[in-house]
């Protein structure tokens, strides 16, 4: 009986499966896709409700946040500070380029929810690096 | 658009955490269980410092 228990406990356990890790040229240009595109990235990885629900979340945010009269900042050499707002800003992508095109980050400063409105630009933003960065991890194997 | 500022709080919180919830974990009910949890310390950490600063002379 213990000779077979033993039998039981050496025998090969089957080695948990790793995720394929892909090349680090094609794990960038998905990266790109996903920051140009908010959750791209994960639909390119094969995750596509992970990617859409990251789509909505970030692109609402972004049109509440111009809803609200919020402002999207450029880059300013004479405002030094204003280019970290600037790099959150860029972050949602072309998104970001298509509101500036079409005149939509002034601000309004009156306006009473000016402030939430561009926490919100700047948040979407940033999350979506956040998304990216989850995205690299994923195509490099390092998460399931 | 203008939206009080417990409206836009919510939203916020809902949807960050969301992002959260899904970034941080992998299986749904950990997702679900971590996301609630964002949303309501959210809630719970704006109330407190709400009040906090109510006799503030701002």
């Amino acid at each position: 009986m213990d000779q077979a228990n033993q039998q039981v406990e050496s025998a090969p356990q089957p080695a948990p499966v790793e995720p394929e890790a892909m090349n680090m040229v094609a794990t960038l240009g998905i990266c790109s896709a996903g920051w140009l595109i908010p959750g791209l990235a994960h639909i390119l990885i094969g995750r596509w409700i992970r990617g859409l629900i990251f789509a909505a979340s970030v692109l609402l945010m972004f049109a509440l946040g111009l809803g609200m009269h919020g402002k999207l900042y450029d880059l300013e050499f004479d405002e030094p500070l204003h280019v970290f707002a600037f790099i959150a800003n860029i972050g949602t992508g072309i998104p970001y380029w298509i509101a500036e095109r079409f005149n939509l980050g002034i601000g309004t400063m009156t306006w009473p929810s000016y402030d939430y409105g561009t926490t919100y630009l700047w948040v979407c933003g940033l999350l979506n690096y956040l998304i990216v960065l989850d995205a690299f991890d994923i195509a490099q194997g390092r998460k399931p | 658009m203008i939206l009080s500022h417990f409206t836009a709080l919510v939203i916020f919180a809902l949807i960050v955490s969301t992002v959260f919830a899904l970034i941080t974990k992998n299986e749904p009910r950990e997702q679900f269980r971590y996301g609630v949890f964002v949303f309501l310390s959210f809630l719970a950490v704006a109330f407190v410092v709400g009040w906090i600063m109510y006799p503030l002379p701002l």
